[in-house]
């Protein structure tokens, strides 16, 4: 039977201790649950308004002009009034102030009479966006007319004409405003298609033809016939309930990395459960040697102690939910710009579920080794304050091996990626263990020492004090400290590498869609021969006669196969290019090795990982409709930074110097020159669109700085989990910190000895947290930005001096709050309490 | 069965502080009949607590037995000793050892309800009513007086019955008159309820109520003596 009384009155013995351990238990709900709870209102959100998010019922996408067939469907949809549809153009363009001589790229919204058919482009004037935007007429963003000087009544040329400013664009439903774009938006009327007369051959763009089905049973009916006539590969038939978002897609790459960071906090948040929960427990060691001494079994005791865990646990998992909720209220400010406006908070109750269960089996795997010492607590102790130490058995070894596999099980569902579950815990497991081990060899060296100073002396065995969670404090503010220095270390990095000293050698400037007739005048305007690097665009479409799997292709979190690629022609290696497989590009080529109406091909081994690509495989391509049959003959690799041109296939300058193409070029370029340069294009040579680095890399470090302070924002969690431990560990010695403060005033010293003590003791701490936390990501960042990013390392020791500061002030801080009352007590009273007992 | 309720086989115990083994009871063996009141005599540090949590089951000797009513307790698990210690024994701490966060009623009828008796609250209440100190049933331990720590103490020890009742200096930690009181208390009850008692304690007083006095020094009994002379 259970004693709910006894229940009830332990927790109100150990109240501070339970309090700590629910927090642990919420704290470690609260990352995965908030951003599960918050994933699904803004997934329910975008399913809801799907239709507004892709402007119609039935979206039809191709790089080309759509082919005929399609287009007679569409027509007799039009004709049978079962349909209206419009057609939007997407490119990229230069828009030219002739008045002030400012020239800037732009992302061009080439729209019919029509759009949006779901969904309303909301102009700052409030007026009616299809009675606006006329021929002749352009609606852009803000950020056009600041960056080109320009006011509403201005004109700017785009391609071959000049249409006038009439409006401003605040939002558009298919796309936030604020998203990352090379480009602001400019929006044209289809009527001035031609006059602008930007479409060349083999330029990239989005042709868009948007559907709205007048009898909404008929949608997926109507996309089916559609998709059945649709050129395989080229032309991609979607309903509003199908298609993939862009913003949808963002938003789940990012929330897949924010996860990461909630099993981190998890794993730490449980670290500290299980601290707590040794204190909590600890605390009980007498009542339950006097529950004994009085004949209650073990299992009585177990019993009771798990009910009140499971009380506990109960209540930290319900104020886990409800922070949960709580937080997400605040997240749409924190991600503001990268998510579309209008997220209507829901709650969702497979999450709360999820929540449920996640803490009930969080709180049982942490709770398990603690609850496991009951056994040990003999009623022996009250005699002598002994427990007899834990023998670390079977059950102990398969409890660890469990926590670790609930790990990885959690990582693997949460982030629906089973190699990078793995991946990610084991690194998870290795910087906890790495901090274990080091804490533990600082430990044991530090008590071995005997300082000369008595208040460093008295700190020192201080760490040693019998229930002082010193090992647990240390790891996880080690670790969650490292992961918050590292994340902030990377993102200096890549700023000062990009923005502050953008390296000289590297282009940074871009130049795309330059026609073949138009090299000689693009080099004569640049005033020097550039390298240029010819594309033909075309999608893969098997590799050995195995289909690419589109859909499972586009899961892909990284790059993938479903995507159009940009394949060129040359004979030599770039100067960061070296050759890791076949004798070199195409060389030694066997002519005799190839198939009738095969082309040889070199793959960088960058894509060739991603599709298992090896020498002597046979590649299909398809560039505009055409079959193209490649062989495999050498891998190349890149040697230097990722910001220089690379491309993943290439062929013999022979075989394909008379396809379709457009040409690229890179250039480093003085800004003066580029301004003057950009002008001159858009006057010359309209098609071609200029991509400014420096520009495009300040928009993109605005977006990393956004993503990293949303990061930073959850790992603080996995901070409090270690603070939780601090303040149970101040809670949990408190007697014999009292004891050590009296019996020190009872030998004469002052309250300011005992501050300085307790001050060492945190400072100690704090120091080991800093420094190990300051190695770890210093060593890591300096591994991301060299193997992952290529840029130079910068130790930013200022920044590594201020994070160490704040790191030692939050300890001392945190350590001295709890520890208040302890300095404030008078022997007397001490001595009183002890000599009743 | 043998009239011996309790018996010691030369039992032996050493600790070990600072990686020095400490011998503190070396073979002692002892018999208790049932009804009997033996007191253990012996200066502080002579082993006599120890011995007390030997013979109680609460610790385990090094070498030896204990024999309760005819069984060998040494070798029981925890769980077999629990009924052991819940129904055969009781026990008197100098130090009191109470369960701080239950109030001096729940600490009373602990060992009550974990013997399922239905009675536990009457029960508790009536020994409470027999020491005088009902009205502070619900006062937790840290609002008793020493001397009222004690008396809840001696009521615990009491509430299931049990046949031994082991007192480990009781009056230890308490005042001459609060001593006195506790004494007699213990004695009074012990009779009423025909109790085996053995007490551990250096106070001639209370040895002179002992129908047997045995003698410990540096762990091992130096005397026994069957009656304290008048």
């Amino acid at each position: 039977m259970i004693r709910w009384r006894f229940i009830f009155r332990q927790i109100n013995s150990s109240r501070k201790q339970a309090l700590i351990f629910i927090l642990c238990v919420s704290l470690s709900l609260l990352t995965l649950v908030s951003l599960g709870g918050f994933s699904n209102s803004v997934r329910q959100s975008m399913l809801k308004d799907a239709r507004q998010l892709h402007a119609a019922d039935i979206m039809i996408h191709t790089h080309y002009p759509a082919s005929n067939t399609l287009l007679e469907i569409v027509n007799r949809y039009k004709s049978e009034g079962l349909a209206e549809a419009v057609l939007v153009h997407e490119f990229y363009s230069m828009a030219r102030n002739t008045g002030r001589e400012k020239s800037l790229l732009s992302e061009l919204k080439v729209v019919e009479k029509g759009y949006p058919f779901y969904g309303t482009v909301v102009l700052k004037s409030g007026l009616d966006f299809s009675k606006i935007l006329q021929a002749g007429r352009i609606i852009v963003e803000q950020n056009v007319l600041d960056r080109l000087q320009a006011d509403i009544g201005d004109r700017l040329q785009i391609g071959s004409t000049e249409l006038t400013i009439v409006d401003v664009v605040v939002s558009e439903p298919d796309r936030p405003v604020s998203f990352f774009s090379f480009g602001p938006r400019i929006f044209i009327a289809a009527d001035d298609l031609e006059k602008i007369d930007l479409i060349k051959k083999g330029s990239r763009i989005h042709y868009n033809y948007l559907l709205k089905i007048h009898n909404q049973d008929m949608v997926d009916t109507l996309a089916d016939e559609l998709s059945d006539v649709a050129i395989e590969v080229q032309e991609r038939v979607n309903t509003f309930r199908t298609a993939e978002s862009g913003v949808k897609r963002f938003f789940e790459n990012f929330l897949f990395f924010l996860n990461l960071i909630g099993i981190f906090t998890l794993l730490l948040a449980g670290i500290g459960i299980q601290a707590a929960l040794y204190t909590l427990l600890r605390e009980s060691n007498y009542t339950i040697a006097i529950m004994k001494s009085l004949g209650a079994g073990s299992a009585y005791i177990f019993l009771h102690f798990t009910v009140m865990i499971m009380l506990l646990g109960t209540v930290g998992t319900v104020l886990g939910l409800f922070f949960s909720y709580l937080l997400q209220l605040y997240f749409p400010v924190l991600f503001t710009g990268i998510l579309p406006a209008h997220v209507t908070l829901t709650i969702a109750w497979d999450v709360v579920f999820e929540g449920l269960v996640l803490g009930t089996v969080v709180v049982g795997l942490f709770s398990y080794l603690p609850m496991r010492r009951l056994r040990n607590v003999k009623p022996a102790l009250i005699f002598r304050k002994e427990v007899e130490a834990t023998r670390n058995d079977l059950p102990h070894y398969a409890s660890i091996t469990l926590t670790i596999l609930f790990f990885i099980g959690l990582a693997v569902w949460q982030l629906e990626d089973v190699k990078t579950g793995i991946y990610f815990v084991l690194g998870l497991l290795g910087l906890v263990a790495f901090t274990a081990i080091v804490t533990q060899v600082l430990l044991m060296l530090m008590k071995k020492r005997s300082p000369r100073l008595l208040t460093l002396r008295q700190a020192f065995r201080g760490l040693f004090r019998p229930k002082n969670a010193t090992r647990s404090i240390i790891i996880t503010l080690s670790a969650s400290l490292a992961v918050i220095f590292s994340i902030y270390i990377i993102e200096q990095n890549l700023q000062s590498t990009f923005i502050q000293s953008y390296p000289p050698e590297l282009p940074n400037a871009y130049f795309l869609d330059i026609q073949p007739s138009q090299k000689q005048e693009f080099s004569n305007i640049l005033g020097e021969e550039p390298q240029y690097y010819p594309i033909i665009r075309a999608r893969l479409t098997s590799i050995n006669d195995r289909r690419i799997n589109r859909k499972e292709e586009r899961q892909r979190r990284r790059d993938n196969l479903a995507r159009e690629f940009n394949l060129t022609y040359r004979d030599f290696l770039l100067d960061d290019e070296r050759i890791t497989e076949g004798n070199n590009l195409f060389g030694d080529l066997d002519q005799n090795s190839l198939g009738n109406g095969e082309l040889p091909v070199s793959v960088l081994d960058f894509v060739a990982e991603i599709g298992d690509i090896k020498i002597g495989d046979l590649l299909v391509f398809n560039v505009q409709g055409i079959p193209l049959q490649a062989r495999v003959v050498s891998m190349r690799t890149r040697t230097a930074s990722r910001v220089r041109p690379f491309f993943y296939f290439v062929f013999p300058e022979k075989t394909l110097k008379d396809a379709p193409q457009t040409i690229f070029s890179a250039v480093k370029i003085d800004r003066q020159r580029l301004t003057m340069m950009q002008n001159r294009l858009a006057e010359q040579l309209p098609n071609v669109s200029v991509i400014d680095i420096g520009k495009t890399i300040e928009v993109l470090a605005r977006i990393i700085q956004k993503l990293s302070s949303i990061i930073q924002f959850f790992t603080l969690f996995s901070i409090i989990a270690g603070l939780l431990i601090i303040i149970s560990s101040v809670f949990a010695t408190k007697l014999a910190r009292i004891r050590e403060a009296v019996y020190f005033k009872i030998l004469g010293a002052g309250q300011g000895f005992v501050l300085q003590v307790f001050t060492y003791e945190n400072l100690i701490v704090a120091l080991i947290c800093a420094l190990q936390a300051g190695i770890i990501s210093h060593v890591g960042s300096w591994a991301v930005c060299r193997w992952i990013f290529d840029v130079p390392y910068k130790p930013l020791p200022v920044a590594t001096g201020i994070m160490i500061l704040s790191t030692i002030l939050l300890v001392i801080t945190v350590g001295l709050s709890a520890s208040l009352s302890i300095l404030r007590q008078k022997p007397i009273g001490y001595l009183r309490d002890e000599g009743q007992e | 069965m043998s009239t011996n309720e309790l018996e010691a086989q030369k039992i032996s115990k050493s600790y070990t502080i600072d990686d020095r083994q400490i011998k503190v009871l070396d073979d002692i063996s002892l018999l208790v009949s049932k009804g009997e009141v033996v007191v253990i005599e012996g200066k502080s540090g002579s082993g006599k607590s120890t011995l007390l949590s030997l013979l109680s089951g609460l610790d385990r000797p090094d070498s030896g037995k204990v024999i309760v009513n005819d069984r060998d307790i040494t070798h029981l698990s925890e769980d077999e000793l629990a009924p052991y210690r819940n129904r055969t024994i009781g026990y008197v701490f100098q130090s009191f050892h109470l369960v701080p966060s239950l109030t001096a009623l729940e600490n009373i009828m602990f060992p009550a309800e974990l013997n399922n008796d239905p009675e536990a609250m009457e029960k508790a209440e009536g020994l409470l009513n027999r020491v005088e100190l009902i009205d502070r049933k619900n006062n937790f331990p840290h609002q008793l007086s020493g001397g009222e720590k004690q008396r809840v103490a001696i009521c615990r020890a009491l509430v299931n019955s049990p046949q031994i009742v082991f007192a480990d200096e009781p009056t230890g930690n308490l005042d001459s008159a609060n001593g006195e009181i506790i004494l007699n208390l213990l004695l009074e009850l012990r009779s009423e309820l025909d109790t085996t008692l053995l007490l551990a304690t250096h106070s001639r007083e209370i040895s002179n109520l002992a129908d047997r006095i045995v003698l410990l020094a540096d762990g091992r009994i130096e005397s026994y003596t069957d009656k304290v002379p008048e």
